[in-house]
């Protein structure tokens, strides 16, 4: 019994990072190029032509890092968002779940792009001086203006309304007499929501969050609409240029291409990890939503 | 140890208790028995204000309990529940069901809150399922980690609320026996049930309840050998059938 400390005899839980999960993406990254160049012989260039990614490959570069500067802004405080708008929604306090209810109405309802333009057109003027400088300080760079940032926000709360509902599923499911068992031990509120509701809410909403999380990397791009710097938008612009440039227009394979195997890889990697930390953690009768 | 004055509840225009007086000595094994809806079970809750009582007096120990100045927290720490659907705590081991109430409310280091957890368990005969979740244990394993958790807050007295309605049949029987002998080392307990072997061998007192108020009281004996009221002979042979 000495060692007998902690989780002994729990179910083994598999490493986050495998092999042969890293292997899978090697492995379709190769048959991405493979099917680029076959593409390339099918449609007569030479898919290796320095004047192709000279001019492309600083777009793609500075493109693919803004992209993952977007992703990294939007992503928690989208889950900031859905969360606490999902944990109002069951809060049973009328004054915090209607508004919760129509900021999730809202949002859903309403195609991310004009929601996008409406931040990046007027949202500044919406938005109190001194919050603007404090957006400044804190997200603003150079390449990515106060405008752009809002237009992030944007995407943020239309994932964040999808993510509200799944929190709120996560709640729900959680049986009431869990929540009366542990108030009978003497819990209080916050205890039974730390304990108790937290831990299984979470380990609820991974799966459809792995999915949510999917949608939103491919959302980023519609700030490229907008001509922020990220993947879409600088290939695009690149794309329109090269008649301009006297290249090929058939280059436009190459490049769109490299930016669909970019975002496969990103959305491929993060719902992998995802359904890995799920594993983990998995638990004999929590695991009725698994995907 | 526990006394409750002229008790009264309603939900919205339901009037579900109606005067309940009921007095609960040391080490009492006080059964409640009575058709569904007859508000057993509300009963139960407001004794530990899990449903708080809109009139009347609860005391325990001599303590008023029903008061503003009370937390409903501290009251529940003093007394124990075991409840019909078990209601396990699902993402926990049977082991951090029963360590956690000790850990989160009465503040007791983990190793020592888990060392105690053990003992419990095997005391309720489950020492070797400590590292079972809910899921992998039957209805009857699940109760008795119910039972364990409970104690493990060392309650001064224990509620039932027909700790064995859910079970299958071949489960009944180690619950029962788990609280019967909870109830020979003195543990003082009110228990809702339909068991009407528990109740004649293990119960110092039965109360009879319909329509939300005492009908009557009795020593297992007087209850179902000699019952005074129509309604109680009724409610008892066609439980004892």
């Amino acid at each position: 019994m000495a060692v007998a400390t902690e989780h002994v005899g729990r179910t083994r839980a598999p490493p986050i990072f495998s092999l042969s999960n890293a292997a899978r993406i090697v492995e379709m990254v190769i048959g991405g190029l493979l099917l680029i160049s076959i593409m390339s012989i099918v449609l007569k260039f030479d898919v290796r032509d320095p004047r192709l990614w000279a001019g492309y490959g600083p777009s793609f570069i500075r493109g693919f890092w803004g992209t993952l500067g977007y992703i990294a802004l939007i992503l928690p405080i989208s889950v900031g968002v859905g969360f606490a708008a999902g944990w109002a929604r069951v809060s049973g306090h009328r004054m915090l779940a209607w508004p919760a209810g129509a900021f999730v109405d809202f949002f859903r309802g309403v195609p991310p792009i004009v929601v996008i333009l409406f931040a990046f057109l007027f949202g500044v003027d919406f938005i109190p001086l001194r919050v603007q400088l404090f957006l400044k300080d804190v997200f603003s760079t150079s390449s990515n203006s106060l405008p752009f940032t809002l237009a992030a926000f944007a995407v943020a709360f239309h994932s964040g309304a999808y993510q509200a509902e799944i929190f709120r599923a996560g709640f729900q499911s959680i049986s009431r007499g869990q929540v009366e068992a542990a108030e009978a031990l003497g819990m209080r509120h916050f205890q039974t929501m730390r304990s108790i509701i937290l831990p299984q809410t979470v380990r609820l909403s991974l799966p459809p969050l792995g999915n949510e999380f999917a949608v939103l990397i491919k959302d980023t791009s519609l700030l490229g609409a907008l001509g922020a710097t990220e993947l879409v938008g600088l290939s695009q612009e690149f794309t329109a240029q090269i008649p301009i440039s006297g290249g090929q227009i058939v280059w436009a394979f190459a490049i769109w291409s490299s930016v669909a195997l970019t975002y496969f890889v990103m959305t491929f990697l993060v719902t992998r990890l995802l359904r890995l930390i799920e594993r983990r953690f998995r638990t004999p009768g929590l695991d009725v939503m698994s995907l | 140890m526990i006394r409750t004055e002229d008790i009264h509840k309603h939900f919205g225009a339901l009037h579900v208790l109606r005067g309940i007086t009921l007095e609960v000595t040391r080490g009492d094994v006080l059964v409640i028995i009575g058709p569904s809806g007859s508000g057993k079970s509300t009963f139960l809750r407001c004794i530990n204000l899990l449903v708080r009582p809109d009139e009347g007096r609860v005391f325990i120990d001599g303590v008023q309990v029903n008061r503003a100045d009370i937390r409903p927290e501290w009251v529940r720490q003093q007394v124990g529940m075991v409840f019909q659907s078990f209601n396990l705590f699902t993402h926990l081991t049977a082991l951090e069901n029963v360590a956690l109430g000790p850990i989160r409310v009465k503040k007791a280091p983990r190793d020592e809150a888990e060392t105690k957890a053990r003992q419990l368990l095997a005391r309720v005969g489950l020492a070797a399922k400590e590292q079972s979740y809910p899921a992998e244990l039957s209805g009857g394993q699940q109760q008795r980690v119910a039972i364990a958790r409970a104690l493990a807050m060392d309650p001064k007295a224990m509620l039932f609320d027909e700790p064995t309605s859910a079970l299958d049949p071949e489960y009944i029987r180690e619950v029962l026996d788990v609280m019967a002998n909870l109830a020979h080392e003195g543990m003082t307990m009110i228990v809702v049930t339909h068991e009407m072997g528990f109740a004649s061998s293990v119960a110092s007192r039965i109360v009879f309840m319909d329509g939300g108020i005492i009908l009557e009281e009795g020593r297992p004996l007087d209850i179902f050998e000699h019952p005074k009221h129509e309604r109680t002979r009724a409610f008892v042979s066609k439980i004892l059938r």
